[in-house]
């Protein structure tokens, strides 16, 4: 057999490895268009992978084909209002920029660090390499395990969000919104517009929240904040119940959610429920990254995980064994990074775009560079103050030990809180032995809580999460087998002759 | 639990467990189904509770179904098609293995 461990060894310089583009960037939202419209500006061959069919990202999701429905779409545009609208420019920009190569409908489900992509499409499959990636694959919703948050018409304000914009659908019945954030007072806000009445939001912040966010307001941020004061004085004009405070969220019903009950200023109320909406803010998606064995880094008081990266979005490896020899050819942008919204997502995209044009063109634009800068740090000025004022609410206390923590296997923190108790000591322990994260959401809706109920017991500082390998995402046996792009360097066509006959193994290659 | 927001402009068919469902050109799977009213995409295979979708943004994959004869298919990721054949995803997957 030829010695792959001497072959495998010699990288890079003489072996240049066939590229398919310059950058390759995942996700076409804010971040991910505004990045490829730079680096494409700059004659660079860019591919854009999204999972969506159109450009947009979940924030101006089906924003183009709601435009072209016009007028049948009036009364929904006019619902989801100017957030929405505002992303026609930067996605027309996009589309008229030729030489972008936009792949929609295609999922990644790996990444390698030195800048090998693993995508799908429909039953097709296979590696795309670059020189540099950039990934920005945006955010989700924080998990909030709380009793009852698995049955049918429990529902994330997101979600509700995307039936809006991608659906054209509308919630009907009683409907009941609970949590904290700016996402769930603008769905409630555009739900108003569409003659939505929820019987009850049900705010976890308080008062007191606010007061302590106000000496984080800077004069930047006043906009962003005028614009929320303005849908809170219009839910309250309508006369939509609004209570702040509230905790002890519960979801009852056997097939559906039938009734909800919370606490308000220490009385327990339950209401009759067809649809609970929950929202506890927005946290980075970090799937990708975290397959390409960046760093991370385990953010404390918010309780979630970050990866590592230098303001510009460059990111590092982790510590420790590396699948590649190679430099580390990856950027994160957007809220992929550190949540900031669209506005800062297209700032720090046309950030990243330019420190590549720099990089991979060896031009010099020191004062763009310092420019982009400073309109980041600009459009990230309001969160201080929303980080403070909308801290966590129902994420915030562990759940008790009957509630579902992983969805996908329907453990319970009692369950994990158990195995933790006898011994197992991390996170891949606990889905060794357990399946926790090992369903088809790949710990997606319960990887912080583990390593939080972890951390309850051990103290650890800063959890790990659980190591994620490719694929990420459920990869068909067909797209599998037809793979494309495999690394010649490390893939061997192996013949029938190869196989054992008889139990006494035939070396062909001896 | 919801209802369009104006018209429907429905013009192909689908099929949920061979029931005949109208659906709009370009809308998702899970879209199409929860106008419908179908009221589970499938049953957990640990204790075949039902389910529906939750988070609609590919995250939290309750919306799985078996979509032309393959599983596992994330509804809120899936884009309709004429004739598409949908069937709910009924607790732990068999295999029928053939002669």
């Amino acid at each position: 057999m030829p010695d792959l461990s001497q072959e495998s060894r010699a990288p890079a310089a003489d072996n240049p490895r066939a590229l398919d583009a310059d950058v390759i960037v995942i996700g076409s939202g804010p971040a991910g268009m505004s990045a490829a419209i730079g680096v494409a500006k700059a004659g660079l061959k860019v591919i854009v992978l999204d999972m969506q069919p159109t450009p947009g990202g979940q924030i101006f999701r089906a924003l183009e084909s709601n435009l072209l429905a016009r007028p049948s779409t009036d009364k929904l545009l006019n619902a989801l209002g100017p957030t929405y609208l505002a992303g026609q420019a930067l996605i027309e920009e996009f589309r008229s920029v030729a030489a972008i190569d936009y792949r929609p409908e295609t999922t990644v489900w790996e990444l390698r660090a030195e800048a090998t992509v693993g995508w799908l499409r429909g039953n097709s499959a296979g590696y795309l390499r670059a020189r540099q990636v950039v990934v920005a694959n945006g955010a989700m919703e924080r998990p909030m395990p709380f009793p009852g948050w698995t049955l049918p018409g429990v529902m994330t304000a997101g979600a509700v969000q995307t039936l809006l914009k991608a659906g054209r659908l509308q919630p009907d019945g009683r409907v009941v919104l609970v949590g904290t954030g700016p996402l769930i007072l603008l769905l409630a806000e555009q739900l108003r517009r569409l003659g939505v009445r929820p019987s009850l939001i049900g705010r976890t912040d308080t008062i007191r929240d606010k007061l302590a966010a106000v000496g984080s307001i800077k004069l930047s941020a006043m906009a962003p904040l005028a614009k929320g004061f303005g849908w809170l004085s219009r839910l309250k004009l309508a006369g939509i119940t609004m209570r702040t405070g509230v905790s002890d969220l519960t979801a009852y019903g056997r097939d559906k959610v039938e009734s909800v009950s919370l606490s308000v200023a220490g009385r327990t109320i339950e209401l009759p429920c067809d649809l609970l909406v929950v929202h506890d803010g927005i946290v980075p998606a970090t799937d990708v990254a975290h397959c390409a064995g960046l760093a991370m880094e385990w953010l404390h008081d918010d309780t979630s995980w970050k990866p590592k990266t230098t303001e510009d979005g460059r990111a590092e490896l982790a510590a420790g064994p590396s699948l590649t020899e190679r430099p580390c050819a990856i950027w994160i942008s957007g809220d992929a990074r550190r949540i900031g919204g669209a506005d800062a997502a297209i700032a720090h995209g046309r950030q990243v775009a330019a420190c590549i044009v720099a990089e991979l063109l060896g031009v010099s634009l020191r004062s763009e560079l310092v420019k982009g800068a400073s309109h980041v740090a600009r459009t990230l000025s309001a969160r201080p103050f929303i980080d403070k004022a909308f801290p966590r609410g129902i994420a915030a206390q562990l759940p008790e030990d009957s509630t579902i923590v992983c969805r996908c296997e329907e453990l319970t923190a009692g369950d994990i809180r158990s195995a933790i108790h006898n011994g197992a000591t991390d996170m891949n322990h606990l889905r060794g032995i357990m399946r926790c994260g090992m369903g088809p959401c790949q710990g997606r809706s319960c990887a912080v809580t583990v390593a939080r109920l972890l951390a309850e017991d051990s103290g650890t500082a800063s959890p790990s999460p659980f190591r994620a390998r490719p694929p990420l995402r459920p990869l068909p046996l067909v797209a599998l087998a037809n793979l494309t792009g495999l690394d010649p360097d490390l893939a061997q066509i192996v013949s029938l002759e190869d196989k054992p006959v008889d139990g006494v193994e035939v070396h062909a290659h001896e | 639990m919801f209802i369009p927001v104006g018209a429907v402009e429905a013009t192909i068919t689908i099929y949920f467990n061979d029931q005949a469902i109208t659906a709009r050109t370009g809308e998702t799977l899970a879209a199409c189904l929860l106008r419908a009213e179908i009221s589970a995409f499938r049953t957990t295979p640990v204790t075949g509770s039902a389910r529906l979708p939750y988070c609609m943004i590919g995250h939290c994959f309750d919306c799985l179904v078996e979509v032309n004869g393959i599983g596992n298919r994330q509804a809120c990721l899936q884009i309709v098609e004429d004739g598409m054949r949908v069937t709910t995803q009924q607790g732990v997957a068999s295999i029928e293995w053939g002669v």
